[in-house]
């Protein structure tokens, strides 16, 4: 139990920080921190290789990712000092808490048949069974998708260069 | 293991405040990262307290999108400051123009 405790008031510092903080290198890297957390829990909750993939996937690339998109961004050219508009405030506590609210109640009506833990099919085995029979079509959708996405990226940033050198010519 | 619960529903309210508030698009991209992780945790938990092994991989899927949405996304935030040398949702107004 304590390690439970200890995990979530460590998830829930660097997520604070992913929000509060102002500079946006500083809420990057606090995400990541945030991320390796969660895959801490996952390995504690005996989902070893969703654990792996956490860092992997999760920390090691997405996160470098913002990281690099900053370098190429001059972040520190903007002002830093904006004005916060109030009527998104309260929007946003009003949803959050609609939202927890809503939350609580499925969590505490529903408290014995959560809280008992059933471990007997989560081994790798069966997962990776599950993933490449029953699951075999949205599998290979996931890696079009992810083709889709790199095609997708490289025509994004290029075309505007393409629009320039045309321009240049004319 | 009650506890993670909270901490996926926190993650995730907080993400959604996180996008709500912040001005520049880098982190609301961040903060919608933050829920992702939330869900994928509560995917996780369910998966841990009913037995159901599908939620685990609901969670691989959900990492293939994620990855997937910040690629893209990043992308078209490189493609706007090229464009409009900014990246603050207020200075940004392609629709009107």
């Amino acid at each position: 139990m304590g390690v439970d405790i200890f995990l979530t008031v460590l998830t829930v510092v660097f997520s604070l920080m992913v929000v509060l903080s102002k500079r946006t290198v500083v809420s990057a890297f606090a995400l990541l921190m945030t991320l390796l957390t969660i895959a801490i829990i996952y390995f504690q909750l005996g989902t070893v290789f969703l654990s792996a993939v956490q860092v992997l996937v999760n920390a090691g690339a997405i996160a470098i990712l913002f990281v690099f998109v900053m370098m190429l961004i001059d972040l520190d050219s903007f002002p830093s000092s904006r004005e916060q508009s109030k009527v998104k405030l309260v929007i946003s506590i009003f949803t959050v808490l609609v939202i927890l609210g809503v939350l609580a109640l499925v969590i505490n009506n529903n408290n014995d048949v959560l809280s008992t833990v059933t471990l007997s099919d989560s081994s790798m085995k069966t997962l990776f069974d599950r993933l490449f029979n029953a699951y075999y079509l949205p599998f290979e959708m996931a890696t079009v998708l992810l083709l889709a996405a790199i095609v997708a990226c490289i025509v994004i940033t290029t075309s505007q260069k393409v629009e320039k050198e045309h321009d240049q010519i004319n | 293991m009650s506890i993670y619960y909270y901490l996926s529903a926190f993650l995730f309210c907080l993400g959604l405040i996180g996008t709500i508030l912040k001005k520049d698009l880098i982190s609301m991209l961040l903060c919608i990262e933050l829920m992702l992780a939330g869900v994928a945790l509560l995917f996780i938990l369910f998966s841990k307290s009913t037995g159901f092994i599908d939620s685990q991989l609901m969670v691989i899927f959900m990492m293939i999108i994620s990855a997937c949405e910040v690629a893209i996304g990043l992308s078209l935030i490189i493609a706007l400051y090229r464009k409009k040398q900014t990246i603050y949702t207020e200075e940004i107004k392609i629709v009107t123009e």
